[in-house]
């Protein structure tokens, strides 16, 4: 009791003073506190609280997007040429991942084992995220995964935290190489693409068509990204599903082309690389378009070489082929159907319409064509050669056609100054080889013919204008910049500086089989949507030629004595039973290595009356009625006989 | 003789000046907490309801143990605890050595003593010790903290309670004894160009501070509040977390148990040292402002102890434990508001804890008999 009273009764004196502290320090200090807290906390609630408010919704809110599943690409018969399947790729998240690093270590090799992607890269992917602030970013480990690997690693990332197993939409290419140029394949983006492709919506893992087909329709194939939006809780568990919004599967394409057909010229071009070739060794490039003059349906467009399209769903797998093929000098990437070449003779089809619209030449006009060689004096008075193939005897225009004769076409075309022969600007070179070169224009020669894929070449059609610009720089002198005799001769009958595409040749075939109307190509005929009606119809665009009817008559039936006649130059495309009218074109060239070579052309159509189909066969190494048109016929045979056309 | 007087004047003797007001802005204090420990443990805690184990019966029984002690304590002539505030002084400065040794860590470190089911967590005796020892040793020394080796030795008190806290570590209570300190020796009335030089002198050693005796983890989360984004799913996750709770709160707050952030976890602790943020998220701004003017009453009660004590002894121990609330309050709110780096010091009377929450209402207990006492010693 006396500590209690002691305590109670305390020691006198001062504790006993008269507190006499300042209190409205305290006072003060205790509404400052306050004070302060209330401004932190009106500028945190009241200024900027819609703006956490945001960042609240965020936090809880996670959207996932569900890529939609690829239009299907069909044959004009229906027959799919592409099949959409999965592409597994071994995904992690850093963030998920255990935090020791003996355990990630042993996930690292665990995946090692079960995809081929070396632990060691992973460790240092994974440091790179982290480095980065990115570690909830998905880190792929190895794309591509075969079905058995990606089977096994879904069911080994149970036991994995931070690893799964993605699957993004993919496609292979049942058909074989022959369709690859034609289709193209898909891929990831580049990250070029990628800056294009991230405002129009796309997920960076969507695949987009890199070429063909696949690049060119890619609006209507891809259809619309859904996506799902969770709730989610701070360990990513689900609380809610709050919205979702299907994928839109892509629109279906239905195409001109018929599949059957395409086999078969692809095959019938590979087996005749090495067939028939003159004295210049076997050819090792070839296309092929099959198409219909009037409504511009593309039956069947090869390109030779190809390439397997499927490499590129297994770009790791098969980096090897990959690398050959990007390596190979007969570049097999390229369609060589919408690549150009000098056309050769096929072109003497320009020189002829030119001639009569002029009316340089009438149908009628006769040129006694006696000798191999043309000999023109010069202004030095030095003697230039221009060659025939052979020696024509006296032929008129029809007959210029169809016996392919060089002599005619240059008189046609340039004229003859010294026998007071005009040309088609009468004795101006330079006009006539401006007239000639419209004339070639207006045939859709010079620009892309507006088919609906990409990297179609425009090929070159020379001129005075052009000439002056291509040579306008040293090392070339004025000499090389003027317009000769030689020019016009030239391009008359398709050789030196022109150059035309597959695609080109068969659209002018087609335009005289049609009575002169340019069409625009096409290979795709309906685009189809995921409720199986059409979304439209490809129509093509009819341009006239402006080549009057009984002119066109005169070149068609020009072209079908060519296969008819018996001293024909296209006799080799004569096929019992089908009436084929055509042009051959056997067009010189200097290989890169200076020695002299031809590419072999033909292109005709068929029935000669009323044309269904335009065929144009092209080999980089040939002679044009030897090489070209025998397969010309068997594609005119095989397409009578099978394709339907409507 | 006196004694005997004091039992002739009965039990009651002193209740009718108890502080109601006090007590009942505290009890509103834990009534508010109880709302929002249970918003923010009903996705964590999935006992039955009716069970010792569930956070909100937990801390309703803390609170009756503090109310409790705070009666017997107010009953108690504060005096007798000033008198022996030595042993106090000395078990604390004892116990926090102890937990240096034994204690268990948590978020780099060690604060508590595990007693089975209890955590004990002794700086909360130790600060109240020591606001008794401060008090005391003014009262024995005129009340005047002019004299600066009254100062120097005030200062001596408080710095190895400071120290050990300092090296467990923990920041925030470190500064909570430096708050008692200035508050005491403000009071009792320190020379202002001492508290100058002092001042000084500490700005001038806080680069050594923060060189060679800062933890890393006190660095980072120092540096984290400077850029909360350097690191979004490392130090700065509660700040970025809290900041976004309270932000979103808004003027009137989502309605309490519907805040996301509480509610699916991005908060982390929030029934204890982030339980502001539940408010800040739930109750928004009016909320807020309803918990800060709760606080002003109490404090203001509490300085109102301190101006109407009998004696210096009883005005310190009054201005102690007020500047102990306040600058509780005003850490555990400023770290919810990312003004001041994570520090784990709870709510007074609102975080879940017992610990606290029974050394709080001691506190209470020792204002009520400072303010039950006042007219016996202005009278003898």
């Amino acid at each position: 009791m006396s500590i209690l009273e002691e305590g109670y009764r305390s020691p006198g004196g001062s504790s006993r003073n008269r507190p006499h502290g300042n209190l409205n320090v305290l006072r003060a200090s205790v509404l400052i506190v306050f004070a302060i807290l209330t401004v932190r906390l009106v500028y945190m609630q009241i200024i900027n609280g819609a703006e956490y408010a945001r960042r609240s919704r965020e936090n809880h809110i996670v959207e996932k997007n569900i890529l939609p599943t690829r239009g299907l690409i069909l044959d004009r018969n229906g027959q799919p040429l592409v099949q959409n399947v999965g592409v597994y790729t071994a995904t992690l998240v850093p963030e998920l991942l255990p935090k020791d690093q003996a355990s990630r270590y042993k996930i690292y090799l665990r995946l090692e084992e079960l995809t081929g992607a070396s632990a060691l890269d992973i460790q240092s992917k994974v440091k790179r995220a982290e480095e980065n602030d990115q570690a909830y970013i998905e880190v792929q480990v190895q794309k591509y995964l075969t079905k058995e690997q990606a089977l096994r690693l879904d069911e080994a990332s149970v036991d994995m935290p931070g690893v799964s197993l993605s699957v993004t939409p993919g496609r292979t290419y049942p058909m074989g190489n022959e369709f690859s140029s034609l289709l193209g394949y898909i891929g990831a983006q580049t990250p070029e693409e990628a800056k294009n492709l991230g405002p129009k919506g796309y997920q960076l893992n969507e695949p987009v068509g890199k070429d063909g087909i696949e690049a060119r329709y890619e609006d209507d194939l891809r259809g619309e990204v859904g996506f799902t939006a969770n709730e989610q809780d701070a360990q990513g568990n689900l609380i809610n599903a709050l919205q979702t919004k299907d994928p839109v599967p892509g629109n279906s394409l239905k195409l001109a082309i018929d599949a059957d057909l395409q086999k078969y010229v692809a095959e019938l071009l590979q087996d005749s690389l090495d067939g028939t070739n003159g004295s210049y060794g076997p050819a090792s490039v070839a296309a092929a378009v099959v198409m219909n003059p009037k409504t511009g349906e593309v039956y069947s467009m090869v390109s030779i070489p190809s390439y397997d399209n499927n490499i590129f769903a297994q770009p790791d797998a098969r980096a090897n082929e990959l690398s050959a093929l990007y390596h190979d000098n007969r570049h097999p990437f390229l369609n060589q159907a919408l690549t150009s070449a000098a056309p050769g003779s096929t072109f003497k089809i320009v020189t002829a319409t030119a001639g009569l619209e002029t009316g340089n030449v009438t149908p009628n006009t006769t040129r006694c064509v006696n000798s191999k060689v043309l000999e023109i004096k010069g202004e030095t008075g030095q003697i230039f050669d221009f060659l025939d193939w052979r020696e024509q005897g006296c032929i008129d225009l029809r007959h210029g056609i169809a016996y392919s004769s060089n002599i005619y076409m240059y008189m046609t075309a340039g004229g003859i100054a010294q026998e007071g022969i005009p040309g088609l600007g009468g004795y101006d070179l330079e006009k006539s080889g401006v007239i000639l070169a419209n004339w070639a224009r207006k045939y859709g020669f010079g620009a892309p013919t507006g088919i609906d894929l990409f990297n179609e070449a425009a090929g070159r059609v020379p001129d005075p204008g052009w000439k002056r610009r291509n040579y306008a720089d040293p090392p070339y002198t004025e000499t090389d910049r003027q317009w000769y005799l030689s020019d016009v001769y030239f391009t008359a009958i398709g050789q030196q500086d022109v150059l035309a595409t597959p695609m080109q040749i068969a659209r002018m075939t087609a335009a005289v089989a049609n009575g002169g109307k340019l069409v625009t190509p096409h290979v795709v005929d309906e685009v189809i949507g995921p409720d199986g009606k059409t979304v439209r119809t490809i129509k093509t665009a009819l341009k006239d030629v402006g080549v009057s009817a009984a002119n066109i008559q005169v070149v068609k039936e020009g072209m079908h004595l060519s296969v008819t006649d018996s001293a024909g130059a296209g006799i080799r495309a004569y096929t019992p039973g089908i009436d084929i009218a055509g042009k051959t074109g056997t067009a010189e060239f200097y290989l890169p290595d200076g020695t002299k070579s031809q590419h072999a052309w033909f292109t005709g159509f068929a029935p000669y009356n009323d044309p269904d189909v335009v065929v144009t066969v092209y080999f980089d190494i040939g002679v044009g009625g030897d090489k070209a048109a025998p397969v010309a016929s068997k594609i005119f045979k095989y397409f009578m006989a099978n394709v339907k056309t409507k | 003789m006196s004694s005997l007087a004091y039992d002739r004047q009965g039990t009651w003797r002193g209740w009718d000046r108890f502080d109601y007001v006090l007590t009942l802005a505290a009890l509103a204090l834990v009534g508010l907490g109880l709302a929002l420990i249970y918003s923010g443990s009903i996705r964590s805690y999935t006992g039955p309801v009716a069970s010792f184990s569930n956070p909100v019966a937990k801390q309703v029984i803390f609170a009756f143990v503090g109310i409790v002690a705070m009666l017997l304590v107010s009953k108690l002539d504060y005096h007798y605890l000033t008198h022996y505030s030595w042993v106090f002084y000395v078990m604390g400065l004892v116990s926090l050595v102890a937990i240096l040794a034994v204690g268990d860590a948590a978020g780099g470190s060690t604060r508590w003593f595990n007693l089975g089911p209890i955590q004990v967590q002794p700086s909360e005796f130790a600060k109240l010790a020591t606001i008794l020892t401060l008090a005391r040793f003014f009262s024995e020394h005129g009340g005047d903290a002019k004299d600066l080796r009254t100062l120097l030795i005030s200062l001596l008190i408080v710095a190895p309670m400071m120290g050990l806290v300092f090296i467990e570590p923990d920041l925030g209570t470190s500064l909570v004894f430096a708050a008692i300190w200035l508050g005491v020796v403000v009071v009792a009335g320190v020379s202002r160009s001492h508290l100058l030089i002092m001042g000084a002198l500490f700005v001038a050693l806080l680069p050594f501070i923060w060189t060679f005796a800062i933890a890393d983890y006190q660095v980072e989360r120092v540096s984290v509040l400077v850029d909360s984004q350097q690191d979004p799913l490392g130090a700065s996750y509660n700040v970025n977390q809290s900041k976004i709770a309270v932000g979103s709160g808004q003027i009137t707050g989502k309605g309490l148990t519907h805040g996301q952030q509480t509610q699916l976890r991005y908060l982390k602790v929030p029934t204890k040292d982030f339980i502001f943020s539940v408010l800040g998220e739930e109750l928004g701004f009016v909320g807020a402002m309803f918990l800060f003017g709760l606080f002003i009453l109490l404090l203001m009660r509490g300085i109102r102890a301190a101006q109407i004590a009998g004696d210096t002894a009883g005005q310190l121990v009054a201005v102690g434990i007020v500047m102990l609330i306040l600058m509780q309050t005003f850490i555990n709110v400023a770290v919810n508001l990312s003004i001041f780096p994570v520090t784990g010091i709870p709510l007074p009377f609102v975080s879940q804890g017992g610990s606290s929450l029974v050394s709080l209402f001691i506190a209470l207990g020792i204002l009520q008999s400072v303010v039950m006492r006042h007219r016996a010693y202005r009278q003898t």
